[in-house]
């Protein structure tokens, strides 16, 4: 098959997926677990992306990816809330000291504008670490930004450790769709080009692309810096789809989830990542709620199924991944229509 | 007239040790020079000083008479300082990183050969070429360097045929024999379009009838290319081919210097590698 083909077809199919989900919404309405399935799968599909750019591409173990979250969710929330509906919002501030308003999309491009800022500083000295000095480094930053927001001097602003909410958030389904799907294919093309392939060469054998001319910083600092701006778009459209932010939620805990869905999905693998947020999105938010409610069977109660035991089962999940499947699911192969075809080739023979 | 490489009392100092001693060489265009010492004489040490991978502590190296490395004991290493010459380099301290010394013009294979493992032959070359680029993120993420991209796909099939590692270009790099290995490593070398090429052990694991084909292919891609081949090697044979001149180390300290003839008559030599007759 040609290229070219390959991807008319490539586009036919994405084209195809976005009929499909917007049929179900249609068909479900927009309050059906699927359909927020649907919306937080493709939110954290491109948070996971932009993590895997960093940890799968650029082997460069980085924690920090709620922090940038956390200020790309803040910048939109911030800059949108209607005019007027601050003074409600900002009830502790007298209406904070933003005083105008800028379109969604602004605010969504804004979002990944400023936290690809903070990365920009952040990794000047941090970049500088190797493996797990860099994590902890970064998982500092997240927890101090977090510690920062919330600070009330800086209240008329950030609304203290109040929520903020009232800001314009998903009409439909399909607006996370597209915009991680453009998000996605720009990294895509960015992994794909010359310094995608400088990316893989720092974390294959960083002495040797030091050696082949790879200025080690600058590049770092690239990957960095890119994959925070997607995390703050990232964070952006988690604030729309919930509804409310406020900065106590980004912990630590939430970079976990991401770190997860890569490791799940394969370092080093888009399509990977993609598929595994919308396998954990679903399984932490619908297809494992029964483990949390008791359940009767006739007059047997069946054992263990409590609150918080779908914790443990996933707990269990993820061990068993980790010892027995360490490459996730695509490992750093990524969904082609050669492997499809490779497949029936062995099947055949 | 002036040398492509000058190295001038480089002395390096790992706490006491001293691997290097003293070591001053110089390397003209188009030569092949080869080092050579028992193992553990400083030789891929010297190579690390070079490439900027280590600092030394006292020395300078030149590269087409441009200052590359310099440096003098400081600090602590001004009391610990063991090497023979006791003057330390004139000069500020320039200590260029490894990108830049390979921007300049200076190309390195490795020892324990250091391949982009997950990636195809063609690959690893293509990675090779990155360094020359004149796009930046923005335009090579959105395809507008697609002249550039193509004609780096076509040089880097170029090379690999040259290395005849054609049919192999899709093959991962780490799935193919070590001889071809050691090829890759010289194809990816010279995507970075060097001047002069350090080789590290070029020839070992190999053959003896693979050894000779490499020694050909260095004469041959030296002049191709228009470089200058300084390489260390444990294959005498090789060496007595394929080298213009010889420098010898030991412990260190360079022993011998010369043509191939000159190097293998020379008594010092001799005792080094088959040890000293006892009396």
């Amino acid at each position: 098959m040609k290229k070219s083909t390959r991807m008319i077809i490539g586009f036919l199919l994405l084209a195809l997926l976005f009929l499909a989900v917007w049929l179900i919404e249609r068909a479900m309405g927009t309050n059906s677990m699927v359909i927020t399935v649907l919306k937080k799968g493709a939110v954290y599909a491109l948070i996971a992306v932009s993590m895997n750019l960093l940890n799968g591409f650029t082997g460069l173990f980085s924690l920090g990816q709620a922090g940038f979250m956390l200020v790309g969710a803040y910048t939109y929330a911030v800059f949108t809330i209607p005019m007027a509906k601050r003074m409600a919002v900002y009830q502790y501030y007298q209406g904070g000291i933003i005083q105008f308003e800028i379109p969604f999309f602004l605010a969504i491009l804004l979002a990944g504008v400023v936290a690809a800022l903070f990365a920009a500083l952040i990794g000047m000295p941090v970049l500088r670490l190797k493996s797990d000095y860099l994590a902890i480094a970064t998982l500092g930053f997240a927890e101090i930004i977090r510690a920062i927001i919330q600070y009330d001097k800086l209240g008329p602003i950030t609304n203290g450790s109040n929520l903020l909410k009232t800001y314009p958030t998903f009409t439909t389904v399909l607006f996370p769709f597209v915009v991680s799907a453009v998000c996605i294919g720009i990294i895509l093309l960015l992994i794909h080009s010359t310094y995608g392939r400088a990316f893989k060469a720092i974390r294959d054998d960083e002495i040797a692309a030091e050696a082949m001319g790879i200025n080690l910083f600058r590049h770092k600092q690239l990957a960095f810096v890119v994959s925070s701006f997607f995390a703050g778009v990232g964070g952006a459209l988690l604030a729309m789809y919930q509804g409310t932010v406020q900065a106590n939620a980004f912990k630590s805990a939430m970079t976990y989830e991401i770190l997860l869905i890569v490791v799940i999905g394969g370092m080093g693998s888009v399509s990977g990542s993609v598929m595994a947020s919308f396998l954990f999105i679903a399984c932490s938010e619908w297809w494992m709620r029964f483990l949390d409610s008791e359940l009767m069977i006739g007059t047997f109660k069946v054992p263990l199924l409590r609150s918080g035991f779908r914790m443990v089962v996933f707990s269990i999940l993820i061990m068993l991944v980790v010892l027995f499947y360490r490459r996730g699911i695509m490992g750093d192969r990524e969904l082609s229509f050669d492997m499809f075809r490779r497949r029936k080739g062995v099947a055949s023979k | 007239m002036s040398h492509v490489l000058r190295l001038e009392n480089i002395t390096m100092q790992f706490g006491g040790v001293v691997a290097i001693n003293d070591l001053s060489m110089h390397i003209d265009q188009g030569e092949i020079v080869a080092l050579i010492g028992p193992n553990g004489a400083g030789k891929t040490t010297a190579f690390n000083c070079i490439t900027g991978v280590y600092e030394p502590t006292n020395g300078a190296v030149y590269f087409n008479d441009q200052c590359i490395v310099r440096n003098q004991p400081t600090g602590r290493m001004k009391k610990l300082y063991a090497g023979d010459n006791r003057t330390p380099c004139e000069g500020p301290r320039i200590a260029m990183t490894p990108d830049k010394i390979t921007k300049l013009g200076i190309a390195r294979t490795f020892q324990n050969i250091r391949l982009f493992k997950s990636q195809s032959a063609f690959e690893n070359v293509l990675i090779g070429m990155h360094l020359r680029r004149t796009s930046n993120p923005f335009s090579a993420t959105f395809r507008l360097n697609l002249q550039e991209e193509k004609q780096m796909r076509q040089q880097a099939m170029e090379l690999l045929e040259i290395v005849g590692l054609g049919a192999f270009a899709y093959e991962k790099a780490t799935s193919l024999p070590y001889g071809q290995q050691r090829r890759l490593e010289i194809a990816r070398a010279l995507a970075t379009q060097p001047r002069l090429l350090l080789l590290d052990e070029p020839a070992a694991g190999m053959n003896p009838q693979e050894t000779d084909e490499l020694g050909e292919f260095i004469v041959r891609i030296k002049d191709d290319f228009k470089l200058t081949v300084f390489l260390i090697e444990h294959h005498m044979n090789l060496v007595m081919d394929i080298s213009d001149r010889i420098y010898v180390i030991d412990f260190g300290r360079q022993i011998a210097h010369g043509s191939p003839a000159q190097v293998q008559d020379d008594p010092e030599v001799i005792r080094a590698y088959l040890g000293e007759e006892e009396a």
